[in-house]
């Protein structure tokens, strides 16, 4: 299941960032994503909502604090 | 104003001054730091040298111990943003002549500054314990408290200093709106301390003996300030309103009853997304204040209103209200004649809290400065180059902005700047960057360029090291031919129509 997510994060990062080369791994943060700053962030978490057919509660981003953090956030909605 | 901070720390000095990054420092603690970076900064200065010290604008303690040192020092500060470029900052520390540099962490590229010997770097992460010492300064109120850099159409970054009386005005001005605030109080402090609206922030709690929560720089801002707000009860935030657009999709979950005083500045004001906040601040007064950086901070203020809401504004903006105490406020036409009711001009500021002036800059103080005469005193009034009418009850309504200037995150950018270096990089002269309106509705920053081919990541990576990072274009446009108007400029709204 994780690795289906990831791949499914990779295509929405590319999309987002603009970057097809950009390959998501759980320890990445906003640091390490050039472009990554609040505007592209609610773009993300937008464009992951559509993906994935989610919705993510304030207190799961605040939660989030790094790409690990979404893909288990993500895991327990889809198995919800 | 040092006074009172002065008083807070004698008479509170068990009660936390700050947090920062989870960490409480008392009021006991300020005394000591404060103390120390004074003590230093009056041992390093030379007499007859500048009398600003510049402070790289960090976000911990022993900043905010630096500011205030230098305060209580006598001197003036100038904030250095260590993100910046340091062409940039090299521009602001050479224009403001500073000599001594206080920084609380390794700032690298301080070394790449051309004759980097003169320069006393303090490491105030490394100074000694010195006996207390917060006694208020014998200096003139003429004396220059800080002195903040704008962005300059001509590439040049612009100073604006604040003089001891215009912040003291401020303050006053700022306690004598009413606020029912005490030492229990806890303030939300959001902003970039290169930013003037980081000085309410946290200067007005440190006068009350009350509580700074500084929101952790490097982190997704929104949702940092949301964790802030609710995990620690903030009473008091002063917020740019693009932050509501951010948590826009999250208003149902989001519940603040302890929030009392809920401020915006910096940019537009919206109507529907303050309609649909106020439900999640059910307790607080939602106010509108305004203000350019000359006028210090903000000097005018609206209380919103519910059932007003349509009434008190303009193309769904909140209006902006009345002036505070000492603060004369005028709508004048392009002549500079003043204009009445419901006419529409450019808003002009005078009174206590307005600059002496921009620093070294005659030219731009012919052109923004003005001598108006008003109740038969003549005084110096500032164009805001804000679009501006009042109202029947006597209100400022805000129109939109008169130039090129915009806000992006709450600063201001002439848009002029940016096409400045980009014609300097690519040497083209038909360039405009325009500002447009993402897909959460904030504004960003749109460049377009009269030329062929699409390549443009070297010109990005040389504006990132001549502009702050609000400042580079969101999105790149080439295109064939510029439209231009009848007068042969180009057509700005025309480009509009390419996004």
């Amino acid at each position: 299941m994780e690795t289906e997510i990831i791949e499914k994060l990779n295509i929405t990062f590319r999309k987002v960032f603009k970057d097809p080369e950009i390959k998501v791994y759980p320890e990445m943060t906003a640091n390490d994503v050039e472009k990554w700053d609040s505007i592209t962030h609610v773009i993300l978490i937008a464009e992951i909502e559509k993906d994935f057919n989610i919705k993510f509660k304030l207190k799961e981003l605040i939660a989030m604090k790094n790409v690990g953090d979404c893909i288990r956030i993500i895991n327990e909605k889809l198995e919800n | 104003m040092l006074k009172k901070i002065q008083n807070t720390c004698l008479k509170h000095k068990n009660n936390n001054a700050f947090f920062i990054n989870g960490t409480y420092y008392s009021y006991l603690t300020l005394t000591q730091y404060i103390s120390n970076v004074r003590h230093i900064v009056e041992q390093n200065h030379q007499a007859g040298s500048s009398k600003l010290i510049g402070v790289i604008a960090n976000d911990d303690i022993q900043t905010y111990s630096s500011i205030l040192g230098v305060l209580f020092s006598g001197y003036g500060f100038v904030p250095i943003n260590p993100t910046n470029p340091i062409d940039r900052n090299e521009s602001i520390i050479l224009q403001s002549g500073i000599k001594i540099i206080l920084s609380s962490a390794d700032y690298q590229d301080l070394n790449k500054l051309n004759n980097f010997s003169q320069y006393k770097i303090v490491n105030t992460l490394q100074l000694e314990n010195v006996e207390p010492d917060i006694s208020i300064p014998d200096i003139c109120e003429d004396e220059i408290a800080y002195l903040l850099f704008t962005s300059g159409s001509t590439g040049i970054p612009k100073g604006v200093p604040i003089s001891r009386r215009n912040l003291h005005s401020f303050i006053d001005a700022f306690f004598a709106l009413g606020y029912k605030l005490n030492e229990d109080d806890r303030f939300l402090q959001m902003f970039e301390l290169t930013f003037d609206l980081s000085l309410m922030s946290y200067l007005t709690p440190l006068c009350i003996g009350a509580c700074v929560y500084t929101v952790p720089s490097g982190e997704i801002k929104y949702t940092s300030i949301y964790s802030l707000l609710e995990d620690h009860n903030i009473t008091t935030a002063l917020m740019v309103p693009s932050i509501l657009s951010y948590l826009r999709p999250y208003f149902d979950d989001i519940r603040l009853p302890n929030l009392k005083y809920s401020l915006f500045c910096g940019e537009a004001l919206y109507n529907d997304i303050t309609t649909k906040w106020s439900k999640c601040v059910p307790e607080a007064l939602i106010q509108n204040v305004y203000g350019p950086t000359e006028a210090t901070i903000f000097c005018l203020t609206y209380d919103w209103n519910k059932d007003k809401a349509t009434d008190k504004s303009f193309n769904g903006i909140v209006c902006i209200g009345k002036p505070m105490n000492n603060i004369y406020s005028i709508i004048v036409d392009e002549h500079l004649k003043e204009l009445v009711e419901g006419e529409k001009g450019e808003l002009c500021l005078s009174g206590g809290q307005l600059t002496p002036g921009y620093w070294n800059n005659p030219e731009k103080n012919k052109e923004a400065f003005f001598k108006y005469t008003i109740n038969e005193v003549e005084r110096t009034f500032y164009k805001t180059g804000d679009l501006c009418f009042i109202d029947k009850e006597g209100d400022f309504m805000y129109c939109g902005r008169i130039d090129h200037q915009v806000k992006i995150q709450g600063f201001r950018v002439e848009l002029s700047e940016i096409e400045h270096h980009v014609r300097e990089f690519t040497e083209l002269s038909q360039v405009a960057a325009i500002a447009t309106t993402d897909v959460i509705g904030n504004t960003q920053i749109v460049l377009f360029m009269e030329k062929h081919n699409e390549e443009y990541e070297e010109l990005r990576n040389y504006l990132k090291g001549k502009l702050p990072s609000y400042m580079i274009p969101a999105e790149f446009k080439c295109i064939h031919a510029m439209p231009l108007n009848k007068n042969g400029k180009i057509d700005r709204k025309a480009l509009k129509n390419y996004l």
